[in-house]
Order: structure tokens, then sequence, then C-alpha cells
């Protein structure tokens, strides 16, 4: 891994060698906040990270999202498993205050997604499904604006800044305007720039799709690299390979959360020996998971999210 | 020692912020228009094109045949006009791109962070009035090819127009861009709202005025004194044209009028409406824009879109 050696230590051992105290470490990822994580385990670990509680959401008359109910846990590293269209990007775009749910609740590290979005946004990490940078400003720049915009005060931008070209592998092309960039550039960009600011947990909304194969494998260990330090993450995928790797994972199909477990437990519950996830997709749902043509409802979905039709 | 404090984590803090404004924010959203405005350069030869377009090919063109507009040339006439057309263009396409951004740019990045968005409207719309007034002042290059002689307060004042008509025409856009989904909108938009905007602004024809040339019709003293109680200076002499009663009417409501009567008052020291009208809706427009603009901005950062 091409982490900065001094984001492994602790915020003790940063002060010792005579870096500015905790504030400098913990300014950039979750890495500081892993490395004390065991002792505060017993203040932190009993409240989960993400509370879900019947959350749903309508577009219309169509219910996109129907009574969600789940918690994830600190530390943990969640995945959302199911088709195109089946709620999944709603759900996060909910989680992270960009939607406001029609029913039930949810809270981010323990601040309500509708009545504090405030607090919500400060303690998120966000990657979105589709690149979300200004293709005409260059990484380093991107990355300004983000330290800007959560407030990381002037002195210690610079440094945050550094800290996350190095950890995306990008300070050769700091410089250069991301539009020259490949999807994977964009994508470990987009990572880097949601770490900078510490988020207690990191939403990636299908962090991989639309990556070659490298770029996908390049992605995924860096992102599994954060979860050895302990982020807490919620991930959308309809990858495979990437849900087994996960905690646990909730299978999700029109809206509905079908199911929910560890995948190996899931797998053997529904599955048996030599199957899995998809064998398990099947079986609840009776659909191939792997649908990658966007169905009727698809269409339907994104066109009253589009405004219905006073789209134009 | 704090909770937070004593895990090592340090969650972003909202941007340090007064009075719902927060100055870092402001200045980062104000940034990106610039480096955005500097890096394309198809924004300052569409500048460049019109300016030759209008002021040189129409302005003498045209003022072949017009000779006079109340004594002035018929170039020299359009001056204004020609720079109220590149703050427009200006304006609305900084406006634009937040349609862009939100489908595929830096939107949605700047709706999950806790910046408030009052200061992100405002940096943006700042942003829009300085590259309004940057591409305002293309025109400017030009007055000695058409004989305007600019003094330092007649510049500083066109700037101060064209930063307000910015501000206003860049809040005008953002409120409509909040409304628009998709690009396909975006021709008929332009063109619907610069168009109208522009042709009923006197921008290109006086409201009323004496239009031919000096010496091609002398009008008498008294005549002279009577126009001008009805508000038309006669300086030379020609025909006195008035422009029916509708089209007045569409004039009179347009708000660019009084900001375009106002830079010709600057530039020309040339009126056709009432000074006190010019200086509240050029100055009074802007800030109220700016107030629904932001409200537009907020409202579609709820929706989530």
């Amino acid at each position: 891994m091409s982490l900065p050696p001094e984001r492994g230590g602790s915020p003790a051992a940063s002060a010792a060698a005579g870096g500015p105290p905790a504030v400098d470490s913990g300014v950039y990822t979750a890495s500081a906040a892993t490395s004390a994580h065991g002792g505060a385990a017993s203040t932190f670990g009993s409240q989960p990270a993400v509370t879900v509680e019947g959350l749903g959401r309508r577009f219309g008359d169509l219910i996109a999202v129907d009574s969600l109910t789940f918690s994830v846990a600190q530390g943990e590293f969640f995945a959302l498993l199911g088709p195109n269209g089946a709620g999944k990007t709603t759900t996060i775009h909910m989680l992270t205050t960009l939607l406001e749910p029609t029913s039930g609740r949810a809270s981010v590290m323990g601040y309500d997604v509708a009545r504090e979005p405030q607090r919500v946004r400060q303690v998120l990490g966000m990657v979105f499904q589709d690149p979300a940078l200004d293709e005409r400003l260059t990484a380093r720049e991107n990355l300004e604006l983000h330290a800007v915009l959560y407030g990381i005060p002037p002195r210690e931008r610079r440094q945050a800044i550094e800290q996350a070209l190095v950890w995306a592998s990008l300070v050769e092309a700091a410089d250069r305007r991301v539009r020259t960039f490949s999807g994977g550039m964009k994508r470990r960009l987009e990572l880097a720039r949601a770490l900078v600011h510490s988020p207690g947990v990191l939403f990636l909304d299908e962090p991989t799709l639309g990556l070659d194969p490298q770029g996908r494998r390049h992605l995924w260990e860096r992102i599994d690299a954060l979860r050895r330090e302990g982020l807490t993450v919620l991930m959308t995928t309809h990858n495979l390979p990437e849900a087994e790797a996960c905690d646990r994972v909730g299978i999700i199909d029109a809206g509905r959360l079908v199911e929910i477990g560890p995948p190996g437990e899931l797998v053997a519950k529904h599955a048996g020996e030599g199957g899995d996830l998809e064998d398990v997709f099947i079986a609840l749902t009776g659909k191939q998971l792997r649908d990658e043509e966007a169905t009727a409802r698809d269409l339907m979905v994104s066109f009253a999210k589009r405004g219905g039709e006073h789209t134009r | 020692m704090t909770a937070q404090a004593a895990t090592g984590r340090t969650h972003a803090k909202a941007p340090p912020s007064w009075a719902g404004i927060a100055p870092s924010v402001v200045w980062v959203m104000w940034r990106r228009e610039m480096l955005r405005y500097a890096r394309d350069r198809s924004q300052l030869f569409g500048g460049l094109s019109r300016t030759v377009l209008w002021l040189v090919i129409l302005g003498f063109g045209l003022g072949a045949a017009l000779r006079q507009i109340e004594g002035y040339t018929y170039a020299q006439y359009i001056l204004p006009g020609v720079i109220v057309l590149n703050v427009l263009f200006a304006a609305l396409q900084c406006a634009i791109s937040l349609v862009w951004d939100r489908q595929v740019g830096i939107m949605r990045e700047v709706l999950v962070s806790p910046a408030p968005m009052l200061s992100v409207a405002l940096g943006k719309l700042l942003g829009g009035a300085t590259v309004s007034v940057i591409q305002g002042s293309i025109p400017l290059l030009f007055t000695p090819l058409i004989g305007v002689r600019l003094t330092v307060w007649s510049v500083l004042g066109a700037w101060a127009v064209m930063f307000f008509l910015g501000l206003f025409m860049t809040a005008l856009g953002v409120i409509i861009a909040s409304q628009l989904r998709t690009f396909e909108g975006f021709g008929s938009i332009s063109n619907g709202v610069i168009q109208p905007l522009y042709f009923l602004s006197g921008s290109i024809f006086p409201l009323r005025g004496v239009i031919g040339g000096v010496g091609f019709l002398e009008i008498p003293q008294h005549l002279r004194e009577e126009l001008r109680r009805l508000g038309i200076f006669a300086i030379g002499g020609g025909w006195v044209v008035q422009l029916p009663t509708w089209i007045q009417v569409l004039v009179y409501v347009n708000p660019v009028s009084y900001q375009l009567d106002l830079l010709r008052y600057v530039l020309l020291r040339f009126q056709q409406l009432p000074m006190a009208a010019d200086l509240a809706v050029t100055f009074g427009a802007a800030p109220v824009a700016v107030v629904f603009a932001a409200w537009a901005m907020r409202r579609m950062a709820a929706n989530g879109r």
C-alpha cells in the first residue's frame, strides 16, 4: 500500500515525533481514529454508525425505497447489494442528506438526517456513482475546494491535500486538469477527497462501476486498506466479489430489504455448499442479479426522479 | 480534552461563517468561476467576435444609412448595447453551468458538504459578475475606433454598472437553471432570454429621438426647445422618431433598459430615461435577484438535485 507512513502511527506517536498534535493526524483519514478505536470502543462502539428505521422514499406514486430497517456498526464494512433500480442509490442519497425521506428515520453517527442535516454532512464522506469533480480544475484545485467546503483551517489545508495526493498516487498528475484523467484516476481522486476531512462513515455508491479490471483492482486495494484501518464503510454494489468481501451484506430488491447478514451465512442459509451470493439472490428474489439492462422500472424511477412528465 | 480529541477524530466543522456567510466558501467558489473562465478560451473569442460583428460591422454598416442618432454616430450609440450583450452572454453562461454541475459535476459534492448554500450561491454569483465585467470590457478596447473618449471615471462607472448588471443576470440565470433538468432547453433559453432583453432595451434603436445627419434638416431653435420639453434632445437635425406604444411599454418594463441607459449615460453622457429610475433598477434589482437566486439554490439542495 502506498500509504504515508505517519498515517499508521497513533496520535501519541506523531506528537512524540514533534509533529503537531492529534489534530494533524486526524485531519486526513480515520486512521488516527482507528488507532485509538480500541480505547474508544466503550464509548463510541455501542452506538451504531448508521441507523435506518422504516426509511422510505416515494417519487409521486412510485415507491423507490420501501421501509428499510438496518444498522451499520462502527468499523463495519457493509454493502447494499441489488440490481439496478433496486433503490440503493436513493437510500444512499437519503443517508447523505441529498434527498429527504418521505417516511421513517435515519441517523448517521447519531445525527438525524432530516433534523440535523448539517451535522450529518460534517461526519460523512461520499463518493458518487458518477464523478462529481470539476473537470476544468486540476486535481489539487478540486481538493482545495473540498478542504474549504469542509472548513479545514488554512494552515492544515496544504498538508491535507498533499497527503490525499500521495494516498491516491496522483502526485505527478496533481496539476493536470481532471478532464485528462482516466476513470480510475478520477475515482482514486474522489476516494482520497472523501477522506480529507476524516469522516466517521464513508459512503460509496458503486465505487468500481465502469472501471477496467486493473482500475477496479487498484481502487479495491485502497478501499480494502481503509477497511483494515477500521473505517466504517457503507457501499452499494452489484459486483459479487466486492459484496462477498464485506462484513455484512443487505440484499435489496424493488426497494425492499430482502435479507441481511454476513455473506458466508447467507450463502450457507440460502444457497448451500458451493453456492455464492448470486445463488442467494436468485433463491430470494427469483431473479438474476447481473441484469445490466435497465428494466421498465428503472426507466420509471429515473423518469420520476427527473421530474416526471414535467421533465423537459 | 473532549472525547473526539481523545480519539483523534476531528470531523469537519462547518466553514467559519458570520451571519450565514462563510467568506472562505464565497472566495473558493468565486475563484472556481475565475479558473473556469480563464481556461475557456471560447468565451473570450465569443466576446471578441460579438464585438466585431455588432460594434464594427453593424455599427459602421447601419451607421452609413442612419448617420446619427441624437448627434452620436450609430457605432457610438450602440456601444453600451454591445457591452450589455457581452454581459448577458457571460452571466447566463456562468449560470447555466449549474445544470451541468448538478448532473455530472461538482454540485453534488457541494450539496453533501457542510458549506452553507448562501455562501456557495454568493461565490457563484460574484464570479458571474466578475466574468461579466471582463467580457463587457472587450468593447471598450474598440472605443478609439469609433471615436469615444474614455476617462478613468467613465471606465470605473461602466465597470460598476457592468458588475451590477452581471450580478443581476447571473442571479436570473441561476433561478432559471435551478428549474432545468437537462441541457435540452439551453438553446431556447439563451435565445428566449438574451434576445428580448437585448432588443427591447433601447440598445440598437432609441426610444425616441432624432435620427439623421447634421445639416440634413436643420431644426429651428424654438422647435428644438419644444422637443426638449417632450424629452427629445435634438442636437443635430433629421427625422424625429418615436417607437410604437406597445414596443415602448415593453422597453419600459425591461429592467435591462434602465441598466443600459445608465451605462450609456456613463460612457456617452446621453440618457433617455429618468436618472432616478436608472439608479434604482441598476443597484436595487441585483440584490433582490441575488436573494431569490440563493433561495432557488437552497431549494435545489433540499430537493436533492
